[in-house]
């Protein structure tokens, strides 16, 4: 198909849902050749073994052709449509599927503990949309020592503009981003909070054209009137769903129990003061040690195999707002420091938030943490993020009054100490109270001894 | 501190050594009366007397030979051959009798084999070569290879001191053309690689003469700063220089003069394409003469052997990368 | 060669068969500062200077308590400390190590000789050229001993060279001597003769000891390319024969002596059958010097030395 000088024919490819994921079927098409189509419409609907998913469109205009047909299969990276643009400065196919990350929602089908959404190994379009850098020309690829230093410090290298050949990112690029991190940002916004006197942050706003709302999603029901008052009623979301349907496999499957300890923070407090991080790297770093000293808390139960770990994968729980829950994965996590964890976790919070996770980020986990504390309550009841045996629920660190008794003399005195409540839902059918209630005490154990 | 050329430094070495030592004598060609092939025993007949100062017959594996002999009785035989290339006629005795020697059957073997190596002045195939290749792949030899005059005394020195046999490549396009300040009397340089420049930018690596053909080369290029490694030794390897060098730097150019295949930079590329996989931001680039026989004619020898001209070029293209 | 049919050695098994005086005569007349480069075929070499049998047996089955510790294989050893610089493969290399080491008797003046020996075949080799001329121009006190024990693996003498070797010291400037190699007796004298000239300062010797060699190369040789008159020929002047005649002559009980060997041989067997292999993690240790390591005096049981150089009893 011929273009005028002011139209460009842009390529819809078929998306990478998954590391290993190959190919996917088109579902759905939305669109018909001839309609016009906004970018970050959906376009159309694929399936693939990882994950079902709607697709935008790249970019605005007509779509042109659709080139394959609906219920057929194809490999990753096969042009699916072409869309004739309609602003010829619009880039090119590699793009294409690109900004859907971003759009893409929490209505997406899926688990809740899978990715969400578009993944993309097309990391260059995310960083089309919200930053000014030209993308490279073809999929980004990043040299060993920028992958490494990207790692240690939690760098989403989509962010970051590369002053190399072809516009690749160089070590002198991550090296200045870290740099104007550090003297720049408060980030504190986008950590997930824990203590009482953090504010909530409702999640960021970003500036996204509305979308359709496609029909699984529920759309804003209508009012009515009745017997009982006015309701309003609609079908659960499709995400609300997928997260309701894993918790209730929980509950039903495992053998659910809390353990509570409470835990003085103050020496974390301390910490806390000269490092500027929040509570959790803390309380993830001592879990992690107190995983490594009872090892069969750091397991999976599926059927009748229990398998335990010696690295600890640490799942943390990040809240998407009224989308629901997602829990990213710090793999190995015993590798890294206090300050590491920290790295990684505002790492992976932001990238959850942005919907830029892929699904071996939310795979592997061996342990989660979920720490809803910044909302006030002191106690919770989490459940289980199978196949993993046990979650730590972290509420909130609240001043209380405590006993304090003299090691020297025996008296007893009261303090002003933050208090804080550790919650622990384990399996039954793993492993039984005495354990569970050892692993919490060694925990605050180390946590009331941070330096 | 005085200052003396390569060429010197060398001689003052053996000097230093023969005059401290009376275990120490040297032998080879043409070495005696005539001083030999550059003059590098030049007054050392007289002073030290023909036993000591020993002409030899033209038979290299006799010079290595007979050297390993003196060895195991107690002597410290420095066998100088005419030009490196002639080591092949000795190559047996040195890999296969010296080298083996001490891991075999206990017998430590302290000789040391000066070879007057490198081209750049129309030699030809058989006065030009860098063999040390060879030597670093026979277990039991150490080779190094000074670039300056100061490097040439102390290693030379610690060479002779070596309870085993020590291969001291000596490039002879160097002998009159660097000078420095050598420290007077006696003193060793530890077999270990020298920063002849720090930098932050790139690393070059090299030895012999391509230090200072890189250092040259480097000097200027538009603003970076490139850290310029001179080996210095290349058995033992200083794999720790290597190493911090790159995860400072994260790119790094090898320069050879020797031919390319299997030549001393292709193991410090291997060793850090394997230990050095996470600090590098680029790949490990090569600058070395081709798989050929160094050629006499100027116009021919100058288009194989590495010039500054080349690592420039290889230094931009990776800086740039 | 019984240990070495049960399976006990690795390797290749390497004998002196039927030439045992070419190394036994002439060892005994080395004194005990004097240096040794001893070849495959003359381990008699290493028992007189003092190597006892246990070690040799240890070296044969690569144990740790062998003389290389398992490092070097069958006779390819040399008991530094009784002086004795053990062999490599390239022959005749350690030509050019004995020259070098009369080399070095002779920059410290000192009275002592180096002795080596190598075949028939190696002396087509250049460094046989280059040690015969060096040690012949620089006049070194070094007693080359070429064991002409007619064949090269397969190769008899007539397809070796076209001249004799012995023949040739000549123009290197000093004496070959042939001498019978199959009389113990006669190889002493030779070399005794030989040692003389040379702490005199007179300068090398050639010795030539004719012998045969009645096993194969090595015990993967069953040596079928040699006549059989040829062998039986010498096997009618095997030197240990010729010995236990000697022997008998002074009244010597020959059968007792036997007895007392072969105890001493058992036991060595047994001792050394002990010994543990070497550990594998120390292949890569000790492949460089940390200080010299140099050569020490060995057994010298000829007690006339003192008379052979005329001084005093």
């Amino acid at each position: 198909m011929s273009s005028s000088p002011t139209e460009l024919l842009v390529d819809l490819t078929m998306p990478q849902m998954g590391v290993s994921v190959v190919e996917g079927t088109v579902a759905e098409w939305k669109k018909q050749p001839g309609d016009r189509v906004e970018r970050d419409e959906i376009i159309c609907s694929i399936s693939t073994d990882k994950i079902d998913t709607d697709v935008e469109s790249p970019a605005s205009g007509r779509v042109a052709e659709l080139l394959v047909e609906v219920g057929a299969t194809v490999e990753v990276g096969v042009v699916l449509a072409r869309i004739a643009t309609d602003d010829a400065t619009q880039n090119g196919s590699a793009s294409s599927a690109g900004t859907s990350e971003a759009a893409v929602a929490l209505d997406a089908p899926g688990d809740a503990g899978e990715l969400q959404g578009d993944t993309a190994v097309e990391h260059d379009e995310t960083a089309t949309e919200r930053t000014s850098v030209p993308p490279a020309r073809g999929p980004r690829r990043y040299s060993p020592v920028v992958m490494r230093i990207a790692g240690e410090h939690g760098v989403d290298l989509d962010q970051i503009e590369g002053s190399g050949r072809d516009g690749r990112v160089r070590k002198p690029d991550v090296v200045a981003f870290l740099e104007r991190e550090r003297q720049g940002g408060s980030q504190a916004a986008e950590e997930p909070p824990m203590h009482i006197e953090s504010p909530y942050k409702p999640e960021p706003i970003t500036p996204k054209p509305p979308k359709p709302a496609s029909a699984p999603v529920a759309a804003p029901a209508p009012v009515v009137a009745g017997p009982l008052g006015p309701t309003t009623s609609g079908p659960l979301s499709r995400m609300r769903q997928a997260i309701g349907g894993r918790m209730l496999e929980s509950l039903q499957t495992t053998a659910t129990c809390t353990t509570i300890v409470e835990c003085d923070m103050s020496a974390v407090e301390a910490a806390r003061a000269s490092s500027g991080f929040t509570y959790l790297p803390y309380v993830a770093r001592a879990t992690v040690e107190a995983l490594r000293e009872f090892p069969p808390l750091n397991a999976t139960l599926e059927g009748e195999t229990f398998t335990q770990y010696e690295s600890v994968h640490l799942g943390i729980a990040v809240s998407l707002g009224q989308g629901g829950l997602i829990v990213p994965v710090i793999h190995h996590a015993q590798d890294l420091s206090v300050e590491g964890l920290a790295g990684r976790i505002k790492g992976l919070a932001r990238k959850a938030r942005d919907n830029g996770l892929t699904p071996d980020d939310v795979r592997g986990g061996t342990f989660t943490i979920t720490n809803p504390g910044a909302f006030g309550a002191v106690l919770a009841t989490p459940v289980i993020n199978q196949p993993q045996v046990a979650i730590l629920d972290c509420e909130a660190v609240v001043k209380r009054p405590v006993v304090l008794t003299d090691e020297r003399t025996g008296a007893d005195s009261i303090a002003i100490r933050p208090m804080t409540y550790f919650c622990m839902s384990w399996d039954h059918r793993a492993l039984d109270g005495a354990l569970a209630a050892q692993f919490l005490t060694a925990l605050r154990g180390r946590l009331e001894a941070t330096t | 501190m005085p200052t003396m050329t390569y060429l010197q430094a060398i001689s003052d070495a053996m000097r230093e050594e023969m005059r401290a030592d009376e275990r120490v004598f040297v032998m080879g060609e043409d070495i005696g009366a005539f001083g030999g092939a550059f003059k590098v025993t030049d007054g050392f007949l007289d002073e030290f007397g023909a036993s000591r100062v020993m002409d030899t017959p033209l038979a290299e594996s006799g010079i290595v030979g007979t050297a390993v002999g003196a060895a195991v009785e107690g002597m410290r035989p420095i066998c100088e051959m005419q030009f490196s290339d002639f080591i092949s006629c000795g190559f047996d005795q040195l890999v296969n009798v010296a080298a083996k020697m001490y891991y075999r059957q206990g017998l430590s073997v302290n000789i040391t084999v000066r070879l007057p190596s490198g081209g750049g002045f129309s030699g030809g195939p058989y006065h030009s070569q860098n063999p040390e290749a060879w030597f670093m792949h026979s277990p039991g030899l150490k080779v190094v290879a000074p670039s300056t005059a100061q490097d040439a005394k102390g290693l030379l020195i610690k060479a002779i001191r070596d309870p085993n046999p020590v291969v001291f490549m000596e490039h002879k396009h160097l002998y009159r053309r660097v000078k420095g300040d050598v420290t007077a009397g006696s003193y060793e340089t530890p077999f270990t690689a020298r920063l002849a420049r720090e930098g932050e930018d790139l690393t070059v690596i090299a030895y012999g003469a391509m230090v200072h053909a890189a250092m040259e080369a480097t000097e200027d290029l538009g603003g970076a700063s490139v850290e310029v490694l001179d080996l210095r030794s290349l058995v033992p390897l200083d794999e720790e220089a290597i190493l911090a060098s790159v995860r400072k730097t994260s790119k790094v150019v090898i320069v050879d003069e020797a031919n390319m295949t299997c030549a001393a930079g292709a193991q410090v590329a291997a060793l850090i394409a394997e230990r050095g996989w996470e600090d590098l931001d680029g790949p490990v680039v090569r600058v070395a003469t081709p798989d050929v026989p160094i050629p006499f004619s100027p116009t021919l020898e100058q288009a194989v052997l590495p010039q500054v001209d080349d690592i420039k070029e290889a230094c931009r293209e990776l800086l740039a990368y | 060669m019984t240990l070495y049919r049960q399976g006990k050695v690795p390797g290749s098994f390497y004998d002196g068969y039927g030439q045992e005086a070419v190394s036994a005569g002439a060892t005994w007349a080395m004194a005990p500062e004097d240096r040794l480069c001893i070849l495959h075929r003359d381990l008699a070499a290493h028992l007189i200077r003092g190597v006892p049998p246990a070690r040799i047996f240890a070296q044969y089955m690569g144990r740790d308590g062998g003389v290389t510790g398992g490092r070097e294989g069958n006779v390819h050893f040399g008991d530094r400390n009784l002086g004795c610089v053990g062999m490599v493969s390239m022959l005749p290399d350690m030509m050019l190590v004995a020259a070098g080491m009369a080399m070095a008797f002779k920059l410290r003046d000192e009275t002592r000789c180096a002795i080596t020996w190598f075949g028939d075949g190696s002396t087509s080799r250049g460094d046989f050229h280059e040690a015969m001329n060096w040690a012949g121009v620089q006049k070194l006190p070094v007693i080359f001993v070429l064991e002409n024990n007619q064949y090269a693996y397969s190769t008899p003498t007539a397809g070796q060279f076209a001249v004799n070797p012995v023949e040739r010291a000549a123009a290197y400037g000093f004496p070959g001597v042939t001498v019978d190699g199959n009389d113990a007796e006669a190889m002493f004298e030779a070399t005794r003769v030989a040692r003389e000239r040379a702490i005199a300062g007179d300068g090398p010797t050639l010795l030539e000891a004719v012998t045969m060699r009645m096993h194969g190369h090595a015990a993967h040789d069953d040596m079928k390319y040699v006549p059989s008159e040829l062998v039986e020929k010498w096997r009618a002047k095997d030197p240990i024969d010729l010995q236990v005649r000697r022997a008998e002559t002074l009244d010597v009980d020959v059968e007792a002596l036997r007895a007392e060997i072969k105890a001493e041989i058992e036991a060595g067997v047994e001792e050394a059958l002990a010994m543990a292999m070497p550990d594998g993690d120390t292949a890569t240790d000790r492949l460089f010097a940390d200080e010299e390591a140099l050569l020490s005096d060995g057994n010298g049981p000829w007690s006339g030395f003192a008379h052979a150089s005329g001084e005093g009893a």
